[in-house]
């Protein structure tokens, strides 16, 4: 019993951090239908930033919270007008930004073993203090409880911002229908700019917290974590940001579930509920919702 | 058709090993093809490892190249390298490019046994010697195989790794043993000879489960681990699971009579810089160059020491283990070729055989079976110990390899 507590408690941490590590693929692919496979490569920059921020300045993980969102979405931008308005004009841009991305996420690996080398490095549990969390009569990580709660406050401003603010109307008006988006008057180009900061800028947050939920930071991190983000979205549903939420939380208590009772499986059954539910419900769990929002 | 096909594979199979097989004059430069993982889950460990191997290139080049016995001279020699980027699919094409195209006269094999396994059918099969210079996988020396084209150069087969460790944790009278595995070859050998080992000592193994390579969360693992009352944890895995495993047992509020992992002996400084002082201290793990020194027994090339300092001098990194590796198979080539009657593969493999047991480099005692397998080398039991410099991996199991002594119970974490 007291492992099911644990294992369902450490889900419920695994999942909101899991949900901040898609929440931006999903918001992109949901404003833009771009399919951005170089997400885990921002996230291990991400990762790298607050490193650095460690180990040279001495800095704890959370100021470079601040710093890492204003610098990647400001990142964002070039990126965003170098490469989106191309990919919008040709005649599938959903597949073409899958290719597209695939080779930025690879150029982006490349440069960082240019610039940090291959060894792998992390941030010690112990920034966070010592002492752990005692919940339920379980004992946690600090590490944990600030990501799942960074996770949390990530996931809430993101709702806030599609849900309580003016531009946030526009973004799910692309959402739901580009075409009349556009000829409501609505400026697609700007709603997806900043749809497209927000999305890298969340996953450079992730990418902070991922010495303490994922291990190890290295260059090839990227493809794996991208991966794993689509997994999620496409469990919640795919172009639904709020989706994610439900995806990453599947996910976390699945994952953990999986380690408690049968460990040598774990890393298989999320993949296998994805394939059960493309197969029973294709759009996801909350697919329908997101088509008439 | 087929059969025409067939005869056709085996001319060409046939011609290369000719080509291989005897030089009737010396080249004027002895090619050494290898590959190294310029990315992906290997790079840190392959890249330093291709590191060592070209300083040993060029360290022989700068004394006019490498004594070739078979021409009585010295031949320069010139590396033909590849970057397979941890892809085993990219590195079969490699490997046989290295052998069909650029006909290299010396293979050498990347780091591990995962890069390392597909070099191995091809060399036989092309009848070139392979270089094994971390590969330890126990069953690429399979007596039954009955392959002479591969040599391991530095350490021992995997499955041997655990044993000093079981002799250990019987020592200290430890009873009760979990042993937790990454599902990969190396780890789940080591896994296999500790559970093995224990059990005719008559130790109780509670809990003996893999898990996937990509695992980076241990916590529940631990948890599991913890419900089964064990006096000592070893897990085994690359650095990443050793770093994320360390992690959440320094912050899980568990506390174990000893815990092993195996990293530190590989990768001491990157997994300590990645998980801190404080859950590292204490840990125990196998002890291998450059952290445990024979300088007094080195008979062949430079001591441990010069090597790290001629190295660091020319502008290299701290050496590690896979820097040493790559050197010392430098070290094995030079020596087979100056010790080769014939410059052929065979002539080569048998040469070794004359100097195996019989030489001492700074990787330890250099000595293979008649597969091809080092049996000299084994790996003494280590703890995290604070000394003056800071926290270092010391040998502390054997007692006659101690360098300090073993702190057992592990105290707990702060």
């Amino acid at each position: 019993m007291s492992l099911l507590v644990y294992a369902l408690l450490a889900g419920l941490f695994y999942g909101l951090y899991f949900a901040l590590v898609g929440i931006g693929l999903n918001l992109i692919f949901g404003v833009m239908r771009i399919i951005n496979l170089a997400h885990g490569a921002f996230l291990m920059l991400g990762a790298y930033g607050a490193f650095y921020l460690y180990t040279l300045l001495g800095w704890n993980p959370l100021w470079a919270v601040p710093i890492e969102l204003v610098v990647f979405f400001l990142l964002a931008l070039p990126i965003y007008y170098l490469l989106v308005p191309r990919l919008q004009r040709s005649d599938d841009p959903e597949m073409l930004s899958f290719i597209l991305f695939f080779g930025l996420s690879q150029v982006i690996e490349a440069l960082a073993v240019f610039a940090f080398g291959n060894d792998q490095h992390s941030i010690p549990d112990a920034v966070f203090g010592t002492r752990p969390l005692h919940l339920l009569g379980q004992v946690f990580p600090l590490s944990w409880v600030v990501s799942a709660g960074i996770g949390l406050a990530g996931i809430v401003a993101i709702y806030l911002y599609l849900y309580r603010s003016r531009i946030g109307r526009a973004t799910r008006a692309i959402m739901t229908d580009r075409d009349e988006a556009v000829v409501t008057g609505i400026s697609v180009n700007r709603v997806s700019v900043l749809a497209f900061g927000v999305g890298i800028a969340s996953a450079a947050l992730a990418g902070i917290f991922s010495p303490f939920m994922l291990g190890a930071i290295e260059p090839s991190m990227g493809l794996h974590i991208t991966v794993m983000a689509f997994v999620i979205i496409v469990i919640g549903s795919l172009g639904n940001p709020l989706g994610t939420v439900l995806g990453g939380l599947i996910f976390g208590e699945a994952l953990m579930l999986m380690q408690t009772f049968l460990t040598s499986w774990a890393q298989l059954f999320p993949y296998v509920l994805l394939i059960a539910i493309l197969l029973v419900k294709p759009s996801g769990l909350l697919g329908r919702k997101v088509r008439s929002a | 058709m087929l059969r025409r096909s067939v005869m056709r594979s085996l001319l060409v199979a046939a011609a290369l090993a000719a080509s291989f097989a005897v030089w009737a004059s010396p080249p004027s430069m002895i090619k050494i093809g290898t590959l190294y993982a310029g990315s992906g889950k290997f790079s840190q460990a392959s890249t330093r490892q291709y590191d060592g191997l070209k300083y040993w290139a060029k360290e022989i080049n700068a004394k006019g190249g490498v004594y070739v016995k078979a021409f009585d001279k010295k031949i320069p020699v010139k590396l033909v390298a590849y970057n397979d980027q941890s892809s085993t699919t990219l590195a079969a094409s490699l490997y046989n490019r290295l052998i069909t195209q650029d006909r290299v006269n010396l293979l050498v094999a990347d780091y591990g046994s995962v890069l390392t396994s597909v070099a191995i059918p091809l060399a036989r099969v092309h009848k070139v010697l392979l270089f094994d210079e971390t590969g330890t996988s126990g069953k690429f020396f399979e007596p039954k195989d009955k392959n002479r084209y591969i040599v391991l150069t530095g350490l021992p087969t995997s499955s041997e790794w655990p044993k000093v460790l079981a002799d250990f944790m019987q020592h200290v009278g430890i009873k009760k043993v979990a042993i937790l595995y990454a599902s990969n070859d190396w780890s789940g050998s080591q896994a296999d000879t500790l559970n093995s080992t224990l059990k005719s000592l008559g130790v109780e193994v509670t809990f003996y489960e893999s898990v996937p390579d990509s695992t980076s969360s241990y916590s529940t693992i631990l948890r599991r681990i913890a419900a089964t009352n064990p006096e000592a944890v070893a897990e085994f895995g690359y650095s990443t699971n050793d770093i994320a495993f360390l992690q959440n047992y320094a912050s899980s509020g568990l506390h174990f009579k000893m815990m092993f992992v195996p990293n530190p002996a590989l990768h001491f400084d990157v997994v300590r810089n990645a998980v801190g002082d404080a859950a590292i201290k204490n840990v125990y793990s196998y002890v291998a160059p450059p952290l445990i020194r024979y300088n007094k027994q080195v008979n062949f090339g430079p001591t441990l020491d010069r090597f790290e300092a001629a190295y660091t001098k020319a502008g290299g990194k701290n050496i590690d283990l896979s820097t040493v590796a790559g050197y010392n198979t430098g070290l094995i080539m030079g020596k087979a070729l100056a010790e080769a009657p014939k410059f052929t593969q065979e002539s080569l493999r048998d040469s070794i055989d004359t100097f195996s047991g019989k030489i001492f480099t700074l990787d330890g005692l250099f000595k293979v079976n008649a597969e091809g397998a080092q049996i000299g080398e084994s790996l003494p039991v280590g703890q995290v110990l604070p000394t003056k410099k800071g926290l270092a991996l010391l040998p502390v199991f054997p007692l006659k390899n101690a360098a300090a002594k073993y702190v057992y119970p592990q105290p707990a974490n702060p």
